[in-house]
């Protein structure tokens, strides 16, 4: 792979629980704004928009008819994939390394103007399984027990990944839940969904993140401070829970080997300097170490017993506190990537890994939780 | 730069107002197998999925979800699959995608899928009103009939377009699909038939209107060398993209003109090199859910001046026989599924210029023009296939 | 499975609760239509005046916070009447009107009422593109675009 792509811009809105006065698209619009003048470029300098997110959850059918103007599109090429906005950073990496675009902008949103588990219940088929009750978090409660069971997986151990991100949370001005918690209040949490309980899952966050994407020569031009994409690879697996292991997360590992390859990966722990993974559930955490190589099947708990991906850790996970401190739905996959470059250029604040020059990114697009999930891995790596 | 990418296999499926015979994986399966089947290629062949569909027509919420297996076993191969969706330009955008991820250089063999049962959902132009603003318009009852009855009105008081000139257009299409057996509608239609059937929204009477289709489509995109050794004669992509214009109604002043479409065609046309679309395409598959939309796309397509044409079609230039036929499909108005539409006009184009179109087949196609609308009228794709390798 | 068995049909629906966000810009608005004012953004940059107002002019790129109000007399400049019944939409036929109120470089999509629509001949008399219209208010306002009933040709 001779294209070259490079980060050269980040937006990102505060998070907050809501946001009335607000319309939806305007998350996209700030974002946009701030990713712009960030990048030092104007609307003008844009060739193409890739916007994202679920139109069911938005509430409006065709909602890139707001969100592309939104995102600076105005008479401009623009697409706009249904998941969630890391698949936007996909897209636009390729419109980019086809050489026929150099200046991308990428944004998502999270507004919450519907319960996502409402709304996530007709992604599944009408026929056999959504008069069952089926959604993206009970599917992800079934997967998380199938894996703590195989594994024997404790409470104490999930909790503990729960306990490392609200931590670093609590330092993370740009995130939404900023105190951290004990074991002994994860544990106490009420039940949500066997085993999941309310502190193992992320809050309904509203925000907007953006990212202007450049293409090589471009870069070259107009950035100081470019974070590379050296690697980006994107897998689905299958539908039918019924008829996968449920105790590993295969389209994840799929994606983490071409992303691996393309970045001249062998040993991603040695490899990389920081990864920001998409916590859904603490287990889900533990299942992406695993799929990512980070630890041998079932003994990813004990990397977080050992402090290996605390913050001062061999492989800090989460210095942003992830998606159990900040979701905005369909937009915390590309946050993931925003807080990434942030890191690798030295402005992640109070959360800042020491000296960072590689870093994973790995975003969750599934609007059907366990079923179908699609994983996207990014590597980058500063300039 | 670009890579070249040509697309190499077609699968089209039956249309009809409702495909009661199957489930809707089993829908996307009968198009992607036969894509596979034209390319002689195997599931195994494909690296990479775009999908396709504009989602509350279906009932089911992201159905690529549901869908994924039958899109070459995707899931089980845990291949990449991208889910595009652009209201009725979605086919199109799906298209775009598809061409992209092989023009990138990181895939050489890619599956555009899309597929739409609007056949599921008792009330489209209800689902269609989802997508107007819901805080100041969604009340107003507005749906794809009413905006493109509104271009209608306009283009009859600036140009003197008439029924009768509606009704010419209708009748092509009409007699179009006879001859294309993907076609939801398939009856013979005479002027005197279209001019009585009943107005729905004025001044777009039944024949004026398309249908509510089930139906899904699959194209495979593949890279230069993966493309010779695929097909005898690949349709190459030429030139390519898409427009975004503002999607609030009262700002248009350009309801007959639809000034964004003329702005993509300048674009594309750049990229393929041609000067005058008239002479040098020999087959537009354009996005005519309305019979007034195609004589408006004429007029934006530079196929002829500004309010000229309805002349195009009171000429015959764009019936099978004229210099330019346009939809020898039958068009969007004899079949939507809507979003798999606009990637039934690439999948029909590339036929065309495969020469696999069979009894729709214009002769000797060495280029070809595939467009689509949507969100509202705001967004158009285009898409030129070439015989000849760019 | 023999041939005569019946393809069956899972009736289906979706009614899923939303609550849209207006936001703070269409709040202002609709809480002027309760004072039966029609008030519209202003671009610092392009300075054109859009109806309905939104927050940020797309072509400039630039958030918005100037007001003006605009008359409530304007001019037709699209519309259709629509004769089909389309289930949980209006009651045919109904007349959907772009209005471009004076003072507003863009138009208004409302309804226009007090017309003659029931016979296709006779509303082609009667309705025609250019001509004046003015606002209709509702008695009880709550703040929404409905406020305005409709609009009505101006004698």
């Amino acid at each position: 792979m001779s294209a070259k792509v490079a980060i050269v811009g980040i937006g990102q809105t505060a998070l907050r629980t809501s946001a009335d006065d607000r319309i939806y698209h305007e998350h996209d619009y700030e974002a946009a704004r701030l990713a712009l003048a960030d990048a030092g470029l104007d609307r003008g300098d844009v060739d193409t928009v890739i916007c994202s997110g679920w139109d069911a959850v938005d509430g409006r059918t065709i909602s890139d008819m707001h969100t592309a103007m939104s995102s600076g599109g105005y008479l401009k090429d623009s697409s706009h994939v249904g998941e969630d906005g890391i698949m936007a950073l996909a897209y636009a990496y390729m419109r980019i390394a086809a050489g026929l675009f150099d200046v991308a902008m990428v944004t998502a949103h999270g507004h919450a103007e519907s319960s996502f588990e409402t709304v996530s219940n007709v992604v599944f088929d009408p026929l056999f399984v959504r008069p069952l009750g089926q959604s993206h978090l009970v599917s992800l409660a079934l997967q998380a027990n199938a894996y703590a069971h195989r594994y024997g997986v404790s409470d104490e151990q999930a909790a503990g990944v729960v306990v490392k991100n609200r931590g670093n949370g609590a330092v993370n001005p740009r995130t939404h839940l900023r105190s951290s918690v004990t074991p002994e209040d994860v544990l106490s949490s009420d039940p949500v969904c066997y085993p999941l309980r309310a502190l193992h899952c992320p809050p309904q966050s509203v925000g907007g993140v953006a990212l202007v994407l450049c293409s090589e020569e471009m870069t070259r031009r107009i950035s100081e401070k470019p974070v590379w994409v050296t690697g980006i690879a994107w897998a689905i697996d299958s539908y039918d829970l019924g008829s996968k292991d449920l105790t590993s997360l295969s389209s994840l590992s799929s994606a983490a080997q071409k992303a691996y390859g393309m970045a001249g990966i062998s040993d991603p722990l040695r490899a990389l300097d920081l990864a920001e993974l998409h916590d859904i559930t603490p287990f889900h955490e533990l299942l992406a170490y695993e799929a990512l190589g980070l630890a041998p099947e079932g003994g990813a708990s004990r990397l977080v017993e050992a402090g290996d991906t605390a913050r001062g850790g061999r492989l800090p996970v989460n210095p942003s506190g992830g998606v159990v401190c900040g979701n905005p739905y369909g937009a915390a996959g590309l946050l993931r990537a925003a807080e990434a470059a942030l890191q690798l250029r030295g402005e992640a604040g109070q959360g800042q890994v020491p000296g960072p020059e590689r870093a994973l990114a790995h975003g969750m697009s599934a609007p059907s939780g366990a079923a179908a999930r699609t994983d996207c891995v990014v590597i980058m790596e500063g300039g | 730069m670009a890579k070249r990418v040509a697309i190499v296999g077609v699968g089209l499926t039956r249309a009809t107002s409702h495909r009661v015979d199957v489930s809707y994986p089993e829908l996307v399966y009968e198009a992607v197998s036969g894509a596979l089947e034209q390319a002689g290629l195997q599931a195994g062949d494909i690296e990479a999925v775009a999908y396709g569909s504009m989602d509350p027509f279906d009932g089911v919420f992201a159905p690529e979800r549901w869908n994924v297996e039958a899109c070459a076993g995707a899931g089980v191969a845990n291949l990449p699959l991208m889910k595009i969706t652009t209201g009725g330009t979605t086919g199109g955008s799906t298209a775009l995608a598809g061409y992209y991820h092989v023009a990138s250089g990181m895939f050489d063999v890619v599956l555009a899928v899309a597929s739409q049962r609007v056949g599921e959902s008792l009330e489209a132009q209800l689902v269609l009103n989802t997508a107007v603003d819901p805080i100041y318009e969604r009340w107003q009852g507005a749906g794809a009939i009413t905006i493109a009855a509104l271009q209608g009105v306009k283009h009859f008081w600036r140009y003197g377009t008439t029924e009768e000139d509606l009704a010419l257009i209708a009748v092509k299409n009409y007699e179009n699909a006879r001859r294309n057996p993907y076609a939801h509608l398939m009856r013979m239609l005479t002027v005197e038939d279209a001019l009585n059937t009943r107005v729905v929204s004025w001044p777009l009477r039944l024949s004026d209107c398309c249908p509510s289709s089930d139906g899904a489509v699959a194209v495979i995109f593949a890279a230069e060398k993966r493309a010779r050794a695929i097909a005898d004669q690949p349709a190459w992509i030429t030139g390519a993209g898409q427009i975004t214009d503002n999607y609030w109604a009262g700002d248009r002043t350009w309801y007959e003109d639809w000034d964004s479409l003329s702005m993509l065609a300048r674009r594309v046309y750049r990229q393929a090199k041609i000067e005058n679309p008239l002479v040098e395409l020999d087959v537009a598959e354009l996005y005519n859910a309305f019979s007034i939309q195609e004589i408006i796309e004429y007029e934006a397509l530079g196929f002829c001046e500004k309010g000229k044409g309805a002349e195009l079609i009171r000429n015959g230039v764009t019936t099978m026989q004229g210099d330019l036929p346009v939809c020898p499909s039958g068009g969007v108005l004899c079949t939507n599924p809507i979003g798999a539409t606009g990637l039934i006009r690439v999948a029909e184009a590339a036929l065309q210029v495969m020469g696999k179109a069979e009894d729709r087949q214009v002769p000797d196609v060495r280029k070809a023009l595939a467009h689509a609308w949507g969100a509202v009228i705001g967004f158009h794709t285009l898409m030129v296939l070439s015989s000849e390798a760019p | 499975m023999t041939q005569e068995e019946e393809n069956i049909i899972v009736p289906g629906r979706w009614d899923l609760p939303f609550r849209h966000t207006a936001g703070r810009i269409a709040s202002h608005f609709f809480h002027a239509l309760v004072e039966k004012r029609i008030i519209a953004t202003r671009c610092p940059r392009c300075r054109r005046v859009l109806m309905p107002p939104r927050p940020f002019c797309e072509r400039c790129f630039v958030p918005l916070d100037e007001w003006v109000e605009v008359k409530q007399q304007g001019t037709l400049e699209a519309f259709t009447v629509c004769y089909a019944r389309f289930t949980g939409l209006p009651d045919p036929p109904y007349c959907l009107a772009l209005v471009k109120l004076d003072g507003a470089d863009t138009a208004l999509n409302h309804l226009l009422g007090e017309a003659e629509l029931e016979d296709v001949e006779r509303m082609k008399e009667t309705v025609r593109i250019g001509m004046r219209v003015e606002a209709v208010w509702r008695d009880e306002r709550e703040g929404g675009i409905q406020d305005i009933k409709y609009f009505r040709p101006l004698a």
